[in-house]
Parts: structure tokens; C-alpha cells; sequence
């Protein structure tokens, strides 16, 4: 029962490590890593089963509750061609500087692009307070980041189902092999689709009716289980599915009760998250991080460069000046969430080594420190610049 | 002998309490005359709103009175009080809302709806049962009224009054 002081202590550790963090002005996943990386060298030397399991019920569940609270089928469907331009380009040029790292290094094919795909995408949540204490929230940047977020973490989603694949084909898949991954995909969000409009609404109108305890709270669960299930049936991850799964559930007004959501989140960020978090924090390979190398630091220094190039270069094709292009270059530079759910994936099915690994991880605390000041400046340089103009 | 007549007394009202309450229905007890928000109304419109009435919520309608959201006073203070909104409430949708001018851009757009034909017990089953407060009650997607706790409370003292 050794685990059981395990999951006591990475869950206490992560919530006292991240109260730190957030009270420093940082996101708390940072004090969630740092739990695990402490109990890593003092306590957890092999990583259980069990700890596996529950880090992996982690990664689905935050991106679950991404997809059912973060995420309105609405927004997307008013969202603007131009964010979409700004966020393609953005999302190119990252790419190309991850894939380019590992040309230059010599890492195979799928774990080159597999660093470009983890390059890609973005954690505004991180910069949020930034652009609220600059009051930028709603000024052209600011709403043109908030727009391309929602775009960034689909398109997110939809590079790692590729790379995903690619991994179980073990080489660089055929034309063929790509159109068999596409039509996948393509099944699985039209049998999702399907399920929002014909089956979902009615089952909840239904099952709000039921005399059982949380049978609403239960059901959210089961359809979030559910399609992550039948994602992998699809020769997708789970985490996509449930992704996928929690966007159909977005709409579905009984879904979406107060105080069911809080159950969802209390689940979700109360147990699952932490120690998914934490788990990397375990996972990290503090040897090779040690020897921080070129490696290391070209990980770091290309993955915001790359961001900060892509967003000013599509923020200028869309007609924005240079100011706010590159207040925007910087407001998408932070990574989180999504990305260290992708590197653990990468790990997983041993698309990336523990270099890599550990470079990307240390990618994203380092994003999380300097893309809020970085952006504060940028601003600040705006304003400077505009009164001395006035 | 005293307590048990006092418990016949008891159940034979509860049962007839629990059966007038289910042949009573929303459309007789519901507000029909409501404040309604516009899905076009700016920030300044909604905040006048709150400021002249004093409601929890209000629905959210378009311009063919289809109930297409809700805006409550938690979302007001929300905004009103944004330089103050901790770390863990910088999401992504609340950015949106923060950011949002118009009530379309701010309003819960999700709202759990009633049909003016459920009984008065339904409403009152599902208050209790989901913690929720009042529902927008809703004939083919068209707003029709609103029921709150207050109003069941008094539907339901007003049935034990005569018993």
C-alpha cells in the first residue's frame, strides 16, 4: 500500500508547491511539477502501475474538461478567416523550428516532428493576467489571441493524432496510410457530431430524471470515458477523444449545470490533474537535465523564438502594425497543459527519449516565467511609443 | 394515542399535499411579466439593467424572443471585478467573457429551460436535486415566463396553509 502515501503526498506537495507558485504570480502546474520532480529524487524512484494509470486518467481528464468548459461550438463557428491565418502561420513556423531541431541533431523523422508538433500549440490562460493588468483583454491583439487559442489547441489536437499514428506504423506513413488516418479521424468527429445532435441532448433530458445520486455528474463521466474509448478504437489516442467528447457535451444544457461542472472540475483538478503534473515532474530525467546542453537550450530558445516569428509574421499578413504583431508574437508564446500532455504521450509510446523529454519540459517552465514579462514589455514599448508620437 | 392521530393527520396531508402538487402546473404560477436582456445589449445597457432592478438573473433573448442565454449577478461581478479575479479563473472562456461588449459575449449561453406544462413538483424536484435556482420556462424556444425558489416556496406554504 505503498502507493497509497504516493498519491497522499504528490497530492499535498502538488496543492502546497502550486498555493507558492500561485501566490508568486505563477500558474500553479509549475509548484505541480516541482512536487513531483522533490518526491522523484526523495521518494518515488520507479514509477507504479498505478501511478501510471492515474496520470493517464490526468492527461484525459484535462483535456476533457478543456473541450467541455474551455470550449463553445459557438465561438468557433463566429470565429474570423483571419484568426485562422494568424494561427496557421504561427503554427508553420513553430513547427518548422521544432522539426528543424531535430533534423539538426540527427533524431529520427517521427521524433523530429513530433518536437515540431509539440512546439505548436498555446497556453493563453498564462498571459491572461498580463493583458487584464495592462488592459489589452480587449484590444486587437488581445482578442485575436483568445480567438487563435481556441484554433491552436484543434489544430494541436489534430497534428498529434497524425504523429500518433505515424507512431504505431513505426515509419513515415504511406499516401495511403495518411488517407487511412484521415478518414479515422474524420469517422470518429462525424460519429461525435452525430451522437451531440441526435443522442446527447435527449439522454441528458432523460437522465436528469433518474432517482440514482449524480446520475448527471456520472454520465458526463461515462461520455467522457466513453469517447475516449472509442477514440482509441479509431487508432486515435484517448486523449483526443475525450477532448472531442467534452466540445460535444459543451452545448448540452443539462451537461452544463453549475454545479455538475464543479463536480467535473473538483474530479478533474482535485485528483487526476496534480498528479498527471506531478507525474512528470517524476518522470524527469534530472541527469539529463543536469547536463543542459546546446540541446537543451536550442529547445528552449526556438520554441518561443519560433512562436514569437510565427505570430508577428501572421499577425502582420492580416494587417496588424508592428506594435501590436509583436505584443501578439509574445502573447502566444506560453506552453502548459496541452503540450506536456503531448510530451507525455511522445514518451509513452517511446516516440521521444528522455532528452527531449526533459528539454521540452523545461521549455515550458521557462515560457511560463518570460512570456508575461516579455509581453508586459512589449506593451509598455506600444504605449512608449505612442506617446511620444502624440 | 394523541401522537399517532397527529401522524395520520400528517401523512394524509402530505399525500394529498403531494398530489395537488402535481396536478398544479408552471404556466399558473410562473412570472410571465419579465426583464429581459437583449442578445445585442452592450455592457453599459446590461449594467443599467442591474442597477434599476434587482433580480439574480436575467434571460438573455433574441430579437424573436428565443432564449438563448442567461447573465447573473455572479458574471456581473465578474467583470466588474476583473484586476481582482484570481489566477485559477484565467481561462480561456473567461477572457472571452471579460472581453465581451455585448450580452451575447458575456451570457451563460446553456441555460436549463422548463416547459410551462411540468408540474409545479418537477420544478421544485429539480431545484433540490441540482442546487439550481430558478428556471427560464420555454414554449417552443420562445421565453414565456420564469420561476424562482420564492415563488414555489409560496405555492407550496399556500397548499399546507390549506390543508
Amino acid at each position: 500500500m505503498e502507493v497509497l502515501l504516493h498519491i497522499l503526498l504528490i497530492l499535498l506537495l502538488a496543492k502546497l508547491f502550486g498555493e507558492i507558485f500561485e501566490r508568486a504570480g505563477f500558474p500553479s502546474i509549475l509548484g505541480e511539477l516541482l512536487s513531483g520532480m522533490v518526491l522523484g529524487i526523495l521518494l518515488i524512484h520507479q514509477e507504479s502501475e498505478i501511478l501510471k494509470f492515474l496520470a493517464e486518467m490526468g492527461a484525459i481528464f484535462l483535456l476533457f474538461t478543456a473541450g467541455y468548459k474551455e470550449v463553445h461550438l459557438r465561438d468557433l463557428k463566429e470565429s474570423s478567416a483571419k484568426a485562422s491565418i494568424v494561427t496557421v502561420v504561427q503554427i508553420i513556423v513553430a513547427f518548422s523550428f521544432g522539426a528543424a531541431i531535430g533534423v539538426y541533431f540527427h533524431l529520427s523523422v517521427l521524433e523530429s516532428i513530433f518536437i515540431g508538433v509539440a512546439f505548436s500549440p498555446t497556453s493563453i490562460g498564462v498571459v491572461v493576467r498580463t493583458l487584464i493588468d495592462m488592459d489589452y483583454l480587449s484590444s486587437k491583439p488581445g482578442s485575436m489571441m483568445l480567438t487563435s487559442a481556441i484554433f491552436d489547441d484543434i489544430i494541436g489536437i489534430f497534428l498529434l493524432s497524425i504523429v500518433v499514428t505515424m507512431a504505431t506504423y513505426e515509419q513515415f506513413p504511406s499516401g495511403l496510410q495518411v488517407l487511412i488516418i484521415l478518414l479515422k479521424m474524420i469517422a470518429f468527429v462525424a460519429i461525435m457530431f452525430s451522437l451531440r445532435k441526435w443522442a446527447f441532448s435527449r439522454l441528458f433530458d432523460q437522465i436528469h430524471k433518474m432517482h440514482v445520486k449524480e446520475s448527471i455528474f456520472a454520465f458526463v463521466i461515462v461520455i467522457a470515458l466513453f469517447s475516449a474509448y472509442l477514440a482509441e478504437v479509431f487508432g486515435l489516442h484517448a486523449v483526443i477523444g475525450a477532448f472531442i467528447g467534452g466540445v460535444m457535451l459543451s452545448d448540452v444544457p443539462h451537461a452544463k449545470i453549475e454545479h455538475v461542472q464543479s463536480k467535473v472540475t473538483g474530479l478533474a483538478y482535485g485528483i487526476f490533474v496534480p498528479i498527471f503534473f506531478a507525474f512528470i515532474g517524476i518522470s524527469l530525467n534530472i541527469a539529463s537535465l543536469q547536463t543542459i546542453g546546446l540541446f537543451s537550450v536550442l529547445v528552449v530558445v526556438l520554441a518561443l523564438l519560433g512562436k514569437l516569428i510565427g505570430g508577428f509574421l501572421g499577425s502582420r499578413l492580416i494587417g496588424f502594425d508592428n506594435y501590436d504583431s509583436l505584443i501578439f508574437g509574445f502573447g502566444v508564446m506560453p506552453r502548459a497543459g496541452v503540450e506536456l500532455v503531448l510530451i507525455s504521450i511522445g514518451k509513452e509510446m517511446g516516440i521521444i527519449g528522455d532528452e527531449v523529454f526533459s528539454a521540452i519540459v523545461l521549455m515550458v517552465a521557462v515560457s511560463i516565467f518570460v512570456s508575461p514579462v516579455l509581453l508586459k514589455k512589449a506593451i509598455q514599448f506600444k504605449n512608449r511609443a505612442n506617446s511620444n508620437n502624440t | 394515542m394523541v401522537d399517532n392521530d397527529g401522524d395520520e393527520d400528517r401523512i394524509r396531508s402530505e399525500r394529498s399535499f403531494a398530489e395537488r402538487c402535481s396536478e398544479m402546473f408552471i404556466k399558473n404560477f410562473m412570472t410571465k411579466d419579465l426583464v429581459t436582456i437583449s442578445e445585442n445589449d452592450s455592457i453599459d445597457q446590461i449594467l443599467e439593467t442591474f442597477d434599476k432592478y434587482h433580480f439574480h438573473t436575467y434571460p438573455v433573448v433574441n430579437e424573436d424572443n428565443i432564449l438563448v442565454g442567461t447573465i447573473d449577478q455572479d458574471t456581473i461581478l465578474k467583470i466588474l471585478l476583473v484586476h481582482r479575479a484570481p489566477r485559477s479563473e484565467h481561462t480561456h472562456l473567461n477572457a472571452v467573457v471579460f472581453q465581451g461588449d455585448t450580452a451575447k459575449a458575456i451570457m451563460v449561453p446553456h441555460p436549463v429551460s422548463i416547459s410551462p406544462d411540468e408540474h409545479l413538483c418537477t420544478a421544485a424536484d429539480m431545484m433540490l436535486k441540482h442546487k439550481i435556482d430558478r428556471f427560464c420556462i420555454v414554449e417552443d424556444g420562445k421565453l414565456v415566463g420564469i420561476i424562482c425558489k420564492p415563488d414555489l416556496i409560496k405555492e407550496v406554504y399556500k397548499l399546507r396553509g390549506s390543508d
